[in-house]
């Protein structure tokens, strides 16, 4: 019996085809398939065209990412790609709240990309935090989000407090070049919203820091979508200020700045916070738009070689949809989308712990934001300079700061018309 | 603030108030005949906006001279959509006619997206700046013109009410649909004529609005809110009313500014809402009548 055995096994074995001679791969550890993320975005309702731009920023890097075979996780030392579940907010903070509630529970996502707008950020940002899943965005700036003291809430878009403060350094500089009186009578006006309210403590801020320097002379609120700016503008008349430091939100820069120059207005600098290069505003504004300074988290003309390639890259792939990178969105949605991989490359694993603290430590170089790097505060937002822009009367704009991005000199004070 | 800045926050109020009116008549004539509120107001208003838009950039048309084609174009939309759909629930309980046309107003929503995307689009032309100087005041002339046309539809509307046998027959449905319908009147077209009118009403309002905002697809909103206001300051029914309603409600937003945030200004619209709504239901109109 043990001899039949013994010449079955043999014949089987003469018989058999013959096999490569054994190698030692390693067996693939055990893990997921994917890594899968998940954003919900306003597709649809008021800020259905920032949603659009962050929507294919996110697509294009997460392509470019598949396209090298996904992120290498050490864990499971491969590379993983990587799935987005994309669902449309419809502009409303409640279903943005439940989208990313069902994202988490449902879903099952490794980690979060942010929405857009402060509004829908504030309200949704509670969601991650309570079951603790990494969350990394660049549509919502406001200090509010990030002062209630979350641990799982990056950004990638510098504090409007930031931008007042970046305004006011620079207004110090044109000071300093005797361009600007001493003090300067400012007239602040500001949406009274979170952003707006941010805006005014950077702007009061350093006017207690710099009395010398700076007095505001109005102090004032405006309803956001407001219908008519006369009433306030006439306030800002009388007070005779020197610069208009305003808060707006395009549609109330347009209306604001039609009724200001109807009204035959002239200050010395004019700025509306983030707004004043959009082609929007120059469409609807014409020649009023010349001079107006622009205080904004990037921009296209910014002269790092890695901003060029990432314009180019965006319009090629969506030319057919007629989208261009002359906005902030794409390039904030993009560089959030390539922070949220590279947190994961650094973590070396899915864990959830593990990725935000590889977004505390984040320190990505080369990198297509103003500063060329992203990197986080303890709150959880970046710190990076803001670019400032004026609108030159030949269509174009000129960048005025930081110092590493300068393309033009300032016209300072803005020439009477 | 001296004389010359609260002249000119007044006069500027009082040219408010007439693009105030405009974009009121149509909902307080919706409300007077079918007592349903328009809730695609602001929809229509937004479409008219683009409409103008488009006639604008696609074939160089004066945007004064567009609502000689946005209205019309309207009325008969505004028929279809009555004969259409808001005829079947005119008999059923108001949250039927309401959801009915806050469906509409998303759907018009949708369709602007699709068609002209989200972009924030503005109308820029040789006049938008033109102001005339009087007496150190500054008077915007597009204002101005708005104003004279909101003048101009009231005393056409009033005419038309007054002098015609539709007109009648509005009023009449305005006042009692049954006793109408009992001396031979065509409730079910006049009805229908009416909401067309409401319409166009609401598209030449976003027709003109196209000349002093910047809009997308989600405009109207806040106007929509403030018409609100306006109808029950007014009245509900009488559009005498609805223009006094609306001058009144542009002077206390704009010399409220002289005393308080220009932030609070919206909550001076509410505010009104609430004491009309409490103290004097049949809004300025009634008032008169009391008198």
């Amino acid at each position: 019996m043990v001899l039949t055995l013994v010449v079955v096994l043999a014949l089987s074995v003469s018989c058999a085809p013959k096999a490569a001679a054994p190698t030692p791969t390693p067996t693939p550890l055990p893990g997921p398939s994917e890594i899968l993320l998940g954003t919900a975005l306003p597709i649809t309702g008021a800020e259905a065209r920032p949603g659009l731009y962050f929507k294919t920023a996110y697509e294009l890097a997460i392509k470019e990412v598949n396209e090298q075979g996904g992120i290498y996780v050490k864990e499971y030392d491969r590379k993983l790609p990587v799935r987005l579940i994309l669902y449309d907010d419809k502009t409303d903070p409640t279903t943005s709240v439940s989208l990313y509630e069902r994202l988490i529970t449902e879903d099952k996502v490794h980690a979060l990309l942010g929405g857009y707008s402060t509004t829908l950020v504030f309200a949704h940002t509670v969601v991650p935090e309570k079951y603790g899943i990494p969350y990394v965005n660049g549509g919502g700036a406001s200090t509010t989000i990030y002062d209630r003291g979350f641990k799982w809430i990056f950004c990638t878009l510098a504090s409007i407090k930031k931008l007042a403060l970046t305004t006011m350094d620079w207004l110090i500089v044109q000071q300093d070049a005797g361009k600007l009186p001493k003090p300067l009578k400012i007239g602040l006006v500001w949406e009274n919203t979170a952003h707006g309210k941010d805006y005014q403590a950077g702007v009061r801020e350093k006017t207690e820091a710099n009395p010398d320097r700076f007095e505001i002379v109005l102090d004032e609120p405006f309803e956001l979508h407001a219908t008519d700016f006369v009433p306030l503008l006439t306030k800002l008349k009388a007070a005779k200020a020197d610069a208009l430091l305003s808060d707006a939100h395009l549609e109330d820069y347009i209306l604001m700045h039609r009724q200001y120059t109807e009204m035959g207005l002239y200050h010395q600098v004019v700025t509306y916070g983030a707004r004043g290069p959009e082609k929007e505003a120059r469409e609807a504004l014409g020649d009023a738009v010349h001079y107006v300074l622009g205080c904004s988290w990037w921009s296209p003309k910014l002269p790092y070689h890695q901003v060029a390639e990432f314009v180019k890259k965006y319009e090629e792939a969506y030319k057919a949809e007629g989208l261009t990178a002359t906005s902030w969105y794409p390039a904030l949605g993009y560089e959030t989308a390539r922070t949220l991989f590279k947190a994961i490359e650094n973590a070396g694993s899915l864990d959830p712990e593990k990725i935000r603290q590889a977004l505390v430590n984040m320190n990505m170089t080369g990198s297509i934001v103003v500063g060329q790097r992203v990197y986080f505060m303890e709150n959880g937002q970046i710190d990076n300079p803001y670019v400032m822009t004026q609108n030159m009367p030949d269509g174009s704009v000129i960048i005025m700061h930081p110092p590493d991005a300068v393309t033009g000199e300032a016209v300072v004070p803005i020439p009477p018309k | 603030l001296i004389a010359t800045d609260i002249l000119t926050i007044t006069i500027n109020a009082i040219l408010v108030g007439g693009l105030y009116a405009t974009m009121s008549y149509g909902l307080a004539l919706i409300y007077g005949v079918m007592k349903i509120i328009n809730l695609a107001h602001a929809g229509l208003m937004m479409l008219g906006a683009y409409v103008t838009f488009w006639l604008f950039r696609a074939f160089g048309l004066n945007p004064l001279l567009a609502p000689l084609v946005v209205v019309p174009l309207f009325f008969l939309g505004g028929m279809a959509l009555q004969g259409s759909l808001v005829r079947r629930v005119m008999k059923a309980p108001p949250i039927s006619s309401l959801l009915l046309l806050f469906g509409v107003w998303l759907i018009l929503q949708n369709v602007a997206y699709l068609i002209w995307t989200g972009d924030t689009r503005s109308i820029l032309t040789p006049y938008t700046y033109a102001s005339v100087q009087v007496g150190g005041i500054s008077i915007s002339v597009i204002r101005s013109i708005v104003f004279l046309v909101a003048v101009l539809s009231l005393f056409l509307l009033q005419q038309f009410l007054t002098r015609t046998y539709v007109g009648k027959a509005i009023r009449a449905i305005a006042q009692d649909s049954e006793a109408t319908k009992l001396v031979g009147v065509n409730v079910g077209r006049i009805s229908m004529i009416a909401f067309g009118l409401g319409v166009a009403l609401a598209s030449l309002a976003g027709s003109l609005m196209s000349l002093l905002y910047a809009f997308n697809p989600d405009f109207g909103r806040t106007h929509l809110l403030k018409s609100f206001c306006i109808i029950v300051l007014g009245g509900l029914e009488s559009f005498v009313g609805v223009a006094m309603g609306a001058l009144l409600l542009a002077l206390a937003e704009a010399w409220s500014v002289m005393v308080m945030k220009p932030a609070l200004q919206d909550l001076i619209s509410f505010v009104v809402l609430v004491v009309v709504l409490v103290v004097m239901p049949g809004g300025l109109a009634g008032l008169v009548r009391r008198q």
